[in-house]
């Protein structure tokens, strides 16, 4: 019988898995300790507006660089990170631990299918997780009596959750990677996160460019918001270069995650 | 009697003595995780900066370079310093799981069915991730040092020196026991190695953010005792007479430390129990 | 006919270690029993059926199609794996109808399906009731209703009776004793003798990786020629009886039976035996009892066989 593939069943499949896994990955203690880590964002922006209204420090920041300096450090450093890392690797290794993968597998259903399946479901859950905390940061930081900044830095916004967006497609598909194909992902994606990309980001010249962050921070539109940026930002990849590679970087790890997981022989523990 | 009974017969030997049954648990533990290639890869990769330093010895002291590299006090604590990353990726690989798993398996009730108290069991997986901190601190701190002080030709290095073994192991153990603690309680509140891991490296990496938020905020480094990191360089500045890089002060950062470390201690007794107490 | 699974020179091994060893079997319809030791490759080999790993040499098919990422074959299989793992958070009823979803069928005939299969297994009472608060019994039961509700040609059933009390694991075995009569080809792997043999007669018996034997129970025990056939006999006059048949070739050994009322004979040819004993009870004027052959069974195969 030779394998035949349509794209409705095949759309019907993905989204079949995607909701499965939405559903277990939604209803865990992962998603309160994700909310906890977005709480502490917004709480930061409550601190930031709270310096502001108060006029705690005598030059103050502009929200518009204080919700700038909360993006690039909290939400894409940090929350993005956390959320793709945490439930990215367990998009696989969750189900070998728990041993459902079995379920799974002994479906009618190509194993690639299976992959971009809980990639969709991370995405959602992603964009659930952070895209809230960044609206409701914006307007935490922006809500005031006199609203002309909050609407002339719309369009900053506007940008940000494109960007945002972006860096969890990424770095989704990366961690969804290092989930399908290694034992210790957490691990090894916390090095590349704040081991290596951390590191990289210091090298003057090309390495640089072998980081994900690069990329997403060459197409982030706050300008010098932090000295530790600003070496990076004086060395971006053009806008248009920078959003295909991240595409095509997200492409790539997630055909790449889809091979492994066709082709790894997953032996669950008995 | 020609025929012996070779049946089971009670213990009539000598017990060993109680304070060591701690490291029953220490040495499985770190036997288990010794056999493990990928972690014996990343402590050899954690040792990196230690051989570079080495070089770095050599180059300042035999070659006589000393422009390139001074040989001071700063030297060792940098190097302890630039240790930080490796011993937060080796205390999660060591301890994210020491207690998740025993609480998975439900094995604290087999634990603490045998002649050990709780007390032997935390220390004993203490033991297990101090041994390994140590082997990427402590231990290749005071090579450094010996190192540096055998390679000059005279007395020199260690009549101006020598008061700077004291700080390398200061810094060292509270390199290891911040670490050590944390990972520890992380472990415990969780059943799960991954879960454990995720949060002690959220606790660790979120006040390097918080900090450098507040920093841009507030405008001032005098927060930095939000962050464990910076509290630990700061008490390292402070240790081996270094100007600290930050305005905060030293007994801040000590009393903040020395709170998380309390709150791991109160953290992993209240959740280590032999019984679950359901209400 | 294409055999339904077959295996050829198959093998197995991680690292230094062979789990299957060139292993050759044809399995057809019915129900077919696969039993060793621990060790023996069982597990291996269940999962090489399943395409959950793939051989190191030779292959597996099934219908004449390799298993190993061939995932439109598992519209002809249901497989109930071992382990007791499941998304807990679901109910019963919730955990089939997604199964049955990823075989692609549309909402009724999923809500047909899940209901047929509630029904056979018995647990259409407990449907809206959490996975994570069924008992073990439940739980195995659910296992089996997802292996079973889009109805496959072929079902591997991994020690599909643990956890189950007296009563579910008689219905387990009516089930599956149905399934072959079905005609579906159903391999079952237990450690438990007696359950495969209320099962079935068909045996596949591994030890250390290999295939010692496989077919039926009955025509596997003739032909172990090392191993005698014990015929127990209780009569009247055991003693007499004895005299009668010492002298016949076949005869390796009589054994009275300590209470007196009987006695065991060894013999390499029980046909002939068999074939002998009327007429010899006639003769002598014995009154027969009882006639069993105590090892004329899987566990006196896989006895005499494996140790």
């Amino acid at each position: 019988m030779a394998q035949s593939f349509s794209l409705k069943k095949g759309w019907r499949d993905v989204k079949t898995i995607a909701f499965l896994t939405l559903d277990t990955l939604f209803w865990s203690k992962k998603t309160l300790f994700v909310c906890l880590l977005s709480l502490i964002v917004l709480g930061l922006a409550v601190v930031g507006r709270v310096v502001l209204s108060l006029n705690l420090v005598p030059t103050a920041l502009p929200s518009s660089q204080v919700f700038g300096t909360l993006m690039a450090t909290s939400v894409i450093r940090f929350l993005v990170i956390f959320v793709t890392l945490f439930y990215g690797t367990a998009l696989i290794s969750e189900e070998v631990e728990g041993k459902t993968l079995t379920y799974l597998f002994m479906r009618p259903i190509a194993k690639p299918t299976i992959m971009l399946g809980k990639y969709l479901a991370l995405t959602w859950i992603g964009a659930i997780m952070v895209l809230p905390t960044v609206f409701m940061s914006y307007m935490i930081l922006y809500l005031r009596a006199d609203m002309r900044p909050f609407f002339e830095d719309l369009g900053v916004l506007g940008r940000d959750i494109p960007i945002v967006l972006l860096a969890l497609l990424a770095y989704g598909s990366f961690f969804a990677l290092l989930g399908a194909w290694l034992k210790h992902s957490i691990l090894i994606g916390l090095i590349y996160a704040f081991g290596w990309e951390g590191f990289v980001a210091v090298l003057p010249g090309f390495t640089r460019k072998l980081t994900i962050t690069h990329y997403i921070q060459s197409i982030f539109p706050h300008g010098d918001t932090l000295s530790a940026l600003s070496m990076l930002v004086g060395q971006r990849t053009e806008t248009i270069e920078s959003i295909v590679t991240l595409v095509l970087l997200t492409a790539f790890f997630i055909l790449t995650a889809s091979l492994v997981l066709r082709e790894k022989e997953y032996v669950l523990e008995q | 009697m020609p025929i012996h009974d070779l049946s089971y017969s009670h213990w009539t030997g000598e017990w060993t003595s109680h304070p060591y049954r701690w490291w029953v648990i220490t040495r499985q533990g770190i036997t288990m995780l010794a056999k493990k290639r990928g972690f014996l890869v990343l402590l050899f990769l954690s040792l990196i900066p230690f051989l570079v330093r080495c070089v770095m010895l050599y180059v300042a002291v035999v070659m006589g370079r000393i422009t390139l590299v001074k040989v001071d006090a700063k030297f060792f604590e940098a190097f302890l310093s630039q240790q930080l990353f490796a011993t937060f990726i080796i205390s999660i690989f060591a301890g994210a799981g020491l207690i998740a798993n025993d609480l998975k398996a439900n094995a604290l009730q087999i634990y603490f069915s045998k002649a050990i108290t709780r007390r032997d069991y935390l220390i004993g997986k203490l033991g297990i991730v101090v041994f390994f901190v140590t082997l990427s601190t402590l231990i290749p701190g005071l090579l450094l040092f010996f190192l540096a002080a055998a390679f000059h030709s005279s007395l020199e290095f260690l009549q101006e020196y020598s008061w700077v073994m004291l700080p390398i192991i200061g810094y060292s153990l509270i390199i290891i026991f911040t670490n050590a603690l944390i990972v520890l309680a992380m472990s415990a509140l969780n059943r799960s190695a991954r879960f454990a891991g995720i949060f002690f490296a959220a606790v660790v990496f979120f006040g390097q953010i918080l900090y450098s938020i507040l920093a841009v905020l507030l405008r001032t480094t005098s927060v930095s005792w939000v962050s464990i990191s910076h509290n630990l360089t700061q008490l390292g500045d402070v240790l081996f007479r270094s100007d600290p890089g930050y305005k905060t002060s030293p007994w801040i950062s000590a009393l903040v430390l020395l709170i998380w470390m309390l709150g791991s201690v109160w953290i992993i007794h209240s959740r280590v129990r032999a019984v679950e107490v359901v209400k | 006919m294409t055999a339904v699974l077959e295996g050829r020179s198959v093998s197995k091994w991680y690292g230094q270690v062979i789990a299957v060893n060139n292993v050759t079997f044809t399995l057809e319809q019915g129900v077919v029993g696969l039993l060793g030791p621990n060790g023996a490759g069982k597990s291996t080999l269940m999962k090489l059926i399943t395409g959950q790993l793939q051989p190191s040499q030779g292959e597996v098919t099934m219908f004449g199609e390799r298993i190993w990422n061939n995932y439109e074959l598992f519209h002809r299989i249901g497989f109930c794996p071992e382990q007791d793992s499941f998304y807990e958070r679901m109910t019963g009823a919730e955990f089939l109808a997604v199964m049955l979803q990823m075989h692609g069928y549309d909402d009724a005939e999923v809500a047909r399906r899940t209901d047929e299969a509630l029904e056979t297994v018995k647990l259409t009472e407990a449907r809206d009731k959490k996975i994570a608060a069924y008992s073990k019994g439940m739980r195995q039961r659910i296992k089996m209703a997802q292996a079973i509700a889009h109805d496959p040609e072929v079902l591997i059933l991994d020690e599909p009776l643990a956890g189950m009390d007296p009563v579910g694991r008689h219905e387990v075995i009516q089930m599956v004793r149905q399934w072959g009569r079905d005609r579906k080809c159903v391999i079952v792997s237990s450690h438990i003798l007696h359950e495969i043999e209320a099962m079935t007669s068909t045996i596949l018996l591994m030890h250390n990786g290999q295939v010692l034997a496989e077919g039926d129970v009955h025509q596997i025990r003739d032909l172990i020629d090392k191993h005698p056939h014990n015929i127990s006999i209780r009569c009247s006059v055991p003693r007499r009886l004895a005299e009668a048949i010492v002298g016949f070739p076949d005869v390796e050994s009589v054994k009275f039976h300590p209470e007196g009322d009987g006695l065991t004979v060894e013999s390499r040819k029980p046909d002939d035996f068999y074939g002998r004993l009327p007429g010899l009870m006639l003769d002598k004027e014995i009154e027969l009892e009882e006639i069993t052959s105590p090892d004329d069974n899987l566990q006196a195969v896989f006895h005499y066989l494996v140790k």
